[in-house]
């Protein structure tokens, strides 16, 4: 039994073209149950994301990659050529490579990622569910979730925020924990105040009112945000309820002073201001962040945070990658000492054609005999064979590592001449050994 | 017999700093454990010395020592497994470890004499211990609130912002601790004020010795004032972040001064 990976994400596909071939749209067991009745693989598992669709597969050949390949095309009503080209396939141990990146989030667009993970657990589960899976994929997705696990738990290649408006929202939660109900102040009706507008919305803050010079564009984004606007006269009032200021102006001259910012922190009791100014020119005086209790960050302040975030995820990126291949080597390991079956039957196939062989040839030596004579031979012969396979077999299905493994499958095709039995048995090994780019197109 | 809980104090210590730096679930997980199999061997020491002594071991330095640092003990394992919070373990081990120095090098159990042999004087001592032990969370989360706010302000978002709670969340923790604490010491003060007008007829002299001007009760009652003023403000006058940081490390570091050296060279009327 091989595995095969067949699939495009956006390191390989255009935004388009995924949306084409998304699985999830008609739901994952649509797509499940149209790839069994084509009778195309024994255990699959589709995976479907925003950034990539994938299936894996368990065949005995490469034409289940073939398969799965159209089934890509077919599935969708798309030219085959146009998907085609776009396609990877991995097999075996690269397959399970290409997985376990995928879980840990090396794969994805925003390295480190979190959410993939439990893309990758759903998409595994609904086939599980359906009994689309089998020994194979099973394991092969534990160890999946395994490698995701730890490199989350043994990394940081998860931590810290990579986009200005997550920064500004990671320091908003360490200065007041959780944002709920807070109160939200935009200065501004602009595109980047109604961008962290409706990421700030998403933690669930109070009532966010918006500031503007021309109260049209403050109501606009105030519909867009389901928050109230505010005329400009009501600025310093606005102030005095909120926790978190965004300025985003297109003032040429600071909107926020020194004087005004003390004036609204005396009644607050100590109560912390957060203020962000995304706006250049900045909106905001530099001295108002000498303020007690005020926290000021500029465009600048949180592009540096991010660039530091994006250096030290990358910085971890060498980790991560080891504990995937550690858990690839596991996995490989096990799916080898699985693989030392084949060879086993074609040991046995070699032994047992050999003495039909010799029982045909003496035929004619043997037409004297008496039925019961002629079976005690065939027994004989068979316990024979038996005898001298027994030690074999029990020594070969102890081994687990897979270095072993494969050389005394060498060793073994050599010596019995197996590779002819062999055909339907253990390619994997082959695949292994196949260095270099293993993409292909089917 | 202190030695068990202290060799486990210093291993929880240690662990918790290996968390704090590594920031790995399982060696945060070791770490708690490693505290509450302290705790519970100090609870079998005490619970031994209380067999054999007849009385709560609660005179003495080691005595009081020993009782603190089991009360700070319990009263940190409450916060963490009530917040899963566990950036506070490596300093509060550190101290419980330090601290548990002095009863395993002065382990005697020191008999109590009759003047003391009283139950308010029991509940005189351990709501005052306990008060203290809040002040020292409270203490430890303002140190820590000082360092992540001065992260923050500064922008350099580095070793404390990826590791502490938010300041919001240490504010209010210190706040609750502040509160406890200065409950705490309050019952502690008049328990002791009530037990000290019973033995003022005893011909002890440390009897005659209670009243406001010995140095112990004296800073006692300053600290008091402090931790009370503490509380207030913090609800009347918005004084909660640094300002309520800064009052719980002064308060603290008054509690030390009247442990040690006013505990031990100063005071007639507590030198037990």
């Amino acid at each position: 039994m091989r595995l095969f990976a067949v699939g495009l994400s956006h390191r390989t596909a255009p935004v388009d073209l995924r949306e084409c071939v998304d699985f999830a749209r008609g739901g994952l067991d649509q797509a499940l149950s149209a790839l069994a009745s084509r009778g195309v693989g024994r255990e699959v598992v589709v995976l479907s994301t925003c950034n990539r669709a994938e299936i894996y597969a368990v065949g005995e050949t490469d034409a289940t990659a073939d398969g799965v390949g159209r089934f890509f095309s077919e599935y969708h009503n798309v030219p085959h050529a146009r998907v085609a080209e776009h396609l990877y396939l991995r097999r075996g141990p690269e397959a399970a490579r290409h997985l376990f990146r995928v879980a840990a989030g090396l794969d994805s667009l925003v390295v480190g990622e979190p959410q993939i993970l439990g893309q990758v657990k759903a998409a595994y589960s609904t086939a599980s569910d359906l009994h689309y899976t089998g020994t194979l994929t099973n394991r092969l997705f534990h160890s999946a979730f395994a490698a995701g696990k730890r490199v989350r738990a043994e990394t940081g290649l998860g931590a810290g925020a990579v986009s200005v408006s997550y920064a500004a929202i990671s320091l908003a939660r360490k200065i007041f924990g959780h944002l709920k109900g807070r109160g939200v102040l935009i200065v501004g009706a602009g595109e980047m105040a109604k961008l962290t507008g409706v990421h700030l919305q998403a933690q669930e803050v109070n009532e966010i009112a918006i500031v503007s010079r021309t109260l049209a564009a403050a109501e606009q984004l105030a519909r867009r945000l389901g928050g109230r606007a505010v005329p400009w006269a009501g600025l310093s009032e606005a102030l005095a309820d909120a926790d978190i200021v965004i300025t985003a102006t297109a003032a040429t001259e600071p909107v926020l002073t020194r004087a005004m910012i003390e004036e609204v922190m005396r009644p607050r009791r100590g109560r912390p201001l957060f203020i962000i100014d995304i706006a250049l020119p900045r909106d905001v005086e530099a001295e108002v962040g000498s303020l007690d209790q005020v926290f000021l960050y500029n465009i600048d302040d949180l592009q540096t945070i991010v660039q530091e975030n994006l250096a030290r995820r990358s910085g971890e990126l060498v980790r991560a990658e080891a504990i995937v291949e550690e858990e690839v080597l596991r996995f490989t390991s096990w799916m080898q000492s699985r693989d030392v079956v084949p060879t086993v039957v074609a040991l046995r196939r070699r032994f047992e054609a050999i003495r039909q062989g010799e029982l045909a040839r003496l035929e004619p030596k043997m037409t004297g005999l008496t039925p019961d004579a002629r079976a005690r031979v065939d027994e004989i012969t068979r316990l024979i064979v038996e005898k001298l396979l027994l030690t074999p077999t029990e020594q070969l299905k102890a081994l687990s590592d897979e270095a072993t493994v494969v050389a005394y499958a060498d060793a073994l095709n050599k010596l019995f001449s197996l590779a002819r039995e062999q055909e339907r048995g253990r390619p994997d090994l082959a695949a292994t050994a196949d260095p270099g780019d293993t993409d292909a197109t089917p | 017999m202190h030695l068990l809980p202290l060799l486990l104090y210093a291993a929880a210590a240690a662990a918790y700093a290996a968390h704090f730096a590594r920031r790995d679930p399982r060696t945060g997980r070791l770490a708690t454990a490693t505290l509450g199999a302290g705790v519970l061997a100090h609870t079998f020491v005490i619970g031994m010395q209380t067999m054999a002594a007849g009385d709560l071991p609660l005179v003495g330095t080691s005595g009081a020592i020993s009782a603190f640092v089991w009360l700070l003990g319990l009263a940190y394992l409450y916060i963490e497994l009530t917040s899963d919070e566990r950036a506070l373990g490596a300093p509060v081990a550190a101290l419980l470890a330090l601290l548990e120095i002095i009863p395993a090098l002065d382990p005697a159990v020191q008999p109590r004499p009759p003047l003391l042999q009283s139950p308010l004087f029991t509940i005189h001592i351990l709501s005052v211990l306990f008060g203290y032990a809040s002040f020292a969370l409270a203490f430890v989360l303002g140190v820590t609130y000082v360092l992540l706010f001065k992260e923050i302000k500064a922008k350099q978002l580095g070793f404390f912002y990826a590791r502490l709670p938010s300041l919001q969340i240490l504010d209010v923790m210190n706040g609750r601790a502040v509160t406890v604490g200065w409950i705490c010491l309050t019952l502690g003060v008049v328990v002791g004020g009530v037990w000290a007008a019973q033995v003022q007829s005893s011909p002890d002299p440390r009897a005659q010795a209670m009243s406001i001007a010995d140095p112990k009760i004296l800073v006692a009652v300053v600290s008091w004032a402090l931790y009370a003023f503490a509380v207030v403000a913090r609800r009347t006058a918005g004084w909660s972040g640094r300002r309520a940081a800064y009052l719980s490390t002064v308060g603290f570091l008054i509690i030390l001064l009247n442990f040690v050296p006013v505990g031990l060279f100063l005071t007639k009327s507590h030198n037990f």
